[in-house]
């Protein structure tokens, strides 16, 4: 069943435009966005969380329109990202503390056992914390309050082999919770140890949006992986 | 209201805008532009807006689970409730200066501005320019504060001169008055200063609000 519905999405810019951008996300499975650097992964993330305006286009998640049930929705859905971080010198304690005044569903057991599980030390500032233990942070207070479907943009984005590993290890436990995780990346290893379904972009445009089965029986040729696939795709993409 | 002020409290602001608070106290010192004291409560202000910044704390809002006017109006309720205990400290100076200390020969001996009711209004009508010039500016992009910043200096600056003069000239020594003289001109320059700080922010709330509707995070 589709949680997440995003219908012929146009966002314009001077020098770059997101072009009907369609797809679909599920309950229970892990997709990756993959694009380029500047493919429009982020205007994508941003315009489904209502901090960028699309010129047109729809959003739904969960059969209702973000435009008309942003705040509702808001509380379903978790935002992480692996290039920001908010109050880099707050106590993570602090902002929890503040962030689950907004959230009526707010799992305090759940807080503590993410707590435990991700090894956080709640009297550490995010300015104290390894990448990944920032991703980890924003990811314990999205699934803190319960968060149906996790937005993740590049939460791998400067992580070490090993603490990337650890992290896609987690978003395979989380779907067995029955998470949907949306992930961007640049880096297909990504996509190829976790995904279930990828959405291709490429110069604003999806080209692929499918299980990744299927996106290997369509696109790949003479026994390519997924990043000779992808490097091929666009090589032709830049030679069009 | 109450969730997204607390945010505002505990995640965003500086603790100078809490510490400068203490500068309505100027309004107790002799022989100097009282009024300066209100500039430096809305430079502590200003000292939150930087805080967030550079917390990412306007994204961090705009993804809470609130609508976006509530972000502006988290920044509105935060500056307001600085103003206003400021403005506290501000109405006790007053106060006593108008009854206990109104024949004091240290306050009677002053070239400047007396701290009277006048005084008070004047007080209001800059933390009003703050909130229209300031906070409306900052809410064009949500990022920017350099520009608005400035423009409120120059503001707050004129102003604070315009009320340090007017009472020189000829027909106005009355707004200088001490104690309850005039009372009825301090009552009524007071409730209009009250009415400009009232309705330039509400005007620059909502013009806030609309700006950062608009505006791409």
């Amino acid at each position: 069943m589709s949680i997440v519905t995003v219908r012929d999405l146009v966002k314009e810019y001077p020098a770059f435009r997101l072009n009907s951008v369609s797809f679909s996300l599920e309950a229970g499975r892990i997709s990756g966005f993959i694009g380029r650097n500047g493919a429009g992964k982020t205007t994508t993330i941003k315009s489904m969380l209502n901090l960028v305006h699309p010129d047109s286009g729809e959003i739904y998640f969960f059969d209702k329109p973000l435009s008309e049930y942003e705040t509702e929705i808001k509380k379903r859905i978790g935002y992480s990202t692996g290039t920001v971080n908010w109050y880099p010198r707050k106590k993570i304690r602090d902002i929890a503390e503040v962030v689950k005044c907004f959230y009526d569903t707010w799992d305090e057991e759940a807080y503590r056992r993410y707590l435990a599980m991700f090894r956080l030390d709640e009297d550490k500032t995010p300015l104290e914390l390894s990448e990944g233990m920032k991703v980890k942070c924003n990811l314990l207070l999205a699934l803190s309050h319960k968060a149906e479907i996790l937005i993740l943009d590049e939460p791998t984005s400067g992580l070490d082999p090993f603490s990337r590993d650890e992290l896609l290890e987690l978003f395979i436990e989380l779907k067995k919770t029955g998470v949907a995780i949306f992930f961007s990346t640049h880096i297909i290893s990504d996509i190829e140890k976790c995904a279930d379904d990828i959405i291709y972009i490429s110069g604003g445009k999806i080209i692929a949006a499918m299980p990744k089965a299927d996106f290997a029986n369509r696109f790949s040729i003479n026994g390519e992986n997924l990043e000779q696939t992808f490097l091929r795709l666009e090589r032709g993409a830049q030679n069009d | 209201m109450t969730d997204i002020l607390k945010k505002e409290m505990n995640l965003s602001a500086s603790v100078l805008s809490y510490l400068f608070i203490a500068f309505g106290f100027m309004f107790f010192i002799p022989g100097y532009p009282i009024l300066c004291g209100v500039f430096f409560v809305t430079l502590g202000i200003f000292q939150s807006f930087q805080n967030a910044r550079e917390a990412n704390d306007i994204v961090f809002s705009a993804l809470l689970p609130i609508a976006k006017r509530d972000v502006v109006k988290g920044k509105f309720l935060f500056s307001c409730f600085i103003e206003l205990c400021s403005f506290v400290l501000m109405a006790v100076a007053v106060m006593l200066r108008m009854t206990v200390f109104s024949e004091a020969a240290v306050y009677r001996d002053n070239a400047l501005m007396n701290a009277n009711l006048f005084a008070l209004g004047m007080a209001l009508l800059i933390f009003g320019l703050f909130n229209v010039i300031f906070i409306g500016g900052f809410f064009k992009t949500a990022y920017k504060f350099g520009k608005p910043f400035v423009l409120y200096i120059i503001a707050a600056f004129l102003t604070i001169g315009i009320g340090e003069a007017l009472h020189h000239f000829p027909g106005l020594e009355m707004l200088n008055a001490f104690g309850f003289e005039h009372i009825v001109l301090q009552l009524g320059s007071f409730g209009t200063g009250a009415l400009c700080y009232d309705i330039m922010t509400l005007f620059s709330y909502r013009r806030a609000c609309e700006h950062f509707e608009m505006i791409d995070l």
